[in-house]
């Protein structure tokens, strides 16, 4: 112990002052031995003014040790120990899992497989379904978006036709409104089979995509 | 080591024993028979470790839960446990170490909060105690004016001076024991005990009557 050895010196008039106590004290309580020092043996003052000091230390071990047993009666130990010992118990349990209150039975029922295989069916139903809807048009698959295209035969027919049964009416003449032609409703009020011919090779606004 | 040393050895054999048990039973898998042996080691060292846990923490709930984790966790690490250290040094170092996580945690807790005012809990138990046959209320008074003292004394020590003075002192552990618990050279801890006590008693010289006049009234008492 050299840095406290530099410390083993006496003040006043001889007698041991208060760092030398605290050298001793201290090497007696590390080393687990009794105090021992020449001065002490000799000189009652110093003896006397050292059993103060370690009757200090000894307060304060007593009040530390009398708080923490205060702090710890022996219910709370017992308690301690008790949920010590239960929390051991539950550490080597496996682990399980709760339900939810809602449901009776497991979550993780063996049952569920089915279930789960069907769920994801579905969704991968959806999926398909979903892409495929953007790339194939339904009315396409369908047959009923069909592009009218003039046929060599029609469009013979039209120009064969003379010039002179072509009879111009009107737009205010006829009843039919724009909106009935529009939609095809106007041509049996019309009754201008002349025109058919010509309509038929008329590609209509309903047959554009949008 | 006072009397705790002169009981050491014998009960550092039993330690010892009942630590390899469980080792062994946990090994085979009997693990109620672990648990009920590892039972001997709680309530052997209960009572110390609680008292460790409380001068660190200064907190008997969160001393209470750092006893029970260390516990806890020297139970699912006694595989690594070798016989050649006392289990006593292994288990303290385990709940050292604890508490110091505890302090840091806790440090930087209350950086962030504001300190809540003095709990009604302590004047319950004050009023409890004075009902029941123990000390005098004001001895009671005057003995808790002493702790929170020394307890503000012991606070501004630094870390190590504190935690040597604590093993030496309050658990009588001698350099050599607290060399091991502390990891610090047997040298180091003499000179950080020296240095603890000489600050304690500048820090304590405002009113050293204090320890001495409990004392006095403890030996007057018993």
């Amino acid at each position: 112990m050299s840095i406290l050895s530099g410390l083993r010196r006496t003040v006043r008039g001889g007698h041991l002052d208060d760092d030398a106590f605290v050298e001793i004290w201290a090497d007696a309580t590390t080393s687990g031995q009794p105090a021992a020092h020449a001065h002490l043996a000799e000189c009652a003052q110093c003896r006397g003014r050292y059993s103060a000091f370690v009757g200090w230390l000894d307060g304060i071990h007593h009040d530390a040790r009398d708080e923490a047993d205060e702090a710890f009666p022996p219910e709370r130990l017992a308690m301690q120990q008790a949920q010590v010992m239960r929390r051991l118990e539950a550490s080597e349990r496996p682990a399980r899992v709760i339900a939810f209150p809602r449901f009776s039975r497991p979550v993780t029922s063996t049952q569920g497989h089915a279930q789960r295989w069907v769920a994801g069916a579905a969704a991968a139903g959806l999926l398909i379904g979903l892409a495929a809807g953007q790339f194939v048009d339904i009315r396409d698959a369908f047959g009923g978006r069909s592009r009218v295209t003039p046929s060599a035969t029609q469009t013979a027919r039209v120009m064969a036709q003379p010039v002179t049964t072509a009879v111009v009416t009107p737009a205010s003449a006829t009843t039919v409104s724009d909106e009935q032609i529009f939609f095809g409703e106007g041509e049996q009020s019309a009754r201008l089979s002349s025109l058919l011919p010509m309509d038929d090779i008329t590609p209509r606004a309903r047959d554009e995509r949008p | 080591m006072t009397g705790a040393q002169a009981a050491g050895i014998p009960t550092r054999e039993a330690d010892s024993a009942a630590a390899s048990a469980v080792k062994a039973l946990q090994a085979e898998g009997r693990h109620a028979e672990a648990r009920e042996r590892y039972a001997e080691l709680v309530a052997r060292h209960q009572r110390r470790a609680a008292r460790i846990a409380f001068h660190y923490l200064r907190d008997s709930a969160e001393a209470d839960e750092a006893v029970q984790d260390a516990l806890v966790k020297a139970y699912s690490h006694l595989s690594s446990f070798r016989e050649e250290l006392p289990f006593e040094i292994w288990f303290t170092r385990i709940l050292i170490n604890g508490c110091l996580d505890r302090i840091k945690a806790r440090t930087r807790r209350e950086r962030w909060l504001v300190p809540m005012p003095e709990s009604p809990h302590g004047q319950r138990d004050f009023a409890e105690r004075i009902a029941g046959s123990g000390p005098s209320p004001e001895d009671h008074v005057l003995g808790r004016e002493r702790r929170q003292k020394l307890a503000a004394a012991l606070a501004r020590l630094p870390e190590r001076q504190r935690s040597v003075f604590m093993l030496s002192h309050y658990e009588g552990c001698t350099s050599r024991e607290v060399s091991a618990l502390t990891g610090l050279n047997e040298s180091t801890v003499r000179v950080h005990l020296f240095r603890a006590i000489r600050r304690l008693r500048t820090l304590l010289a405002e009113d050293p009557s204090s320890v001495e006049a409990g004392r006095v009234k403890r030996r007057v008492n018993s």
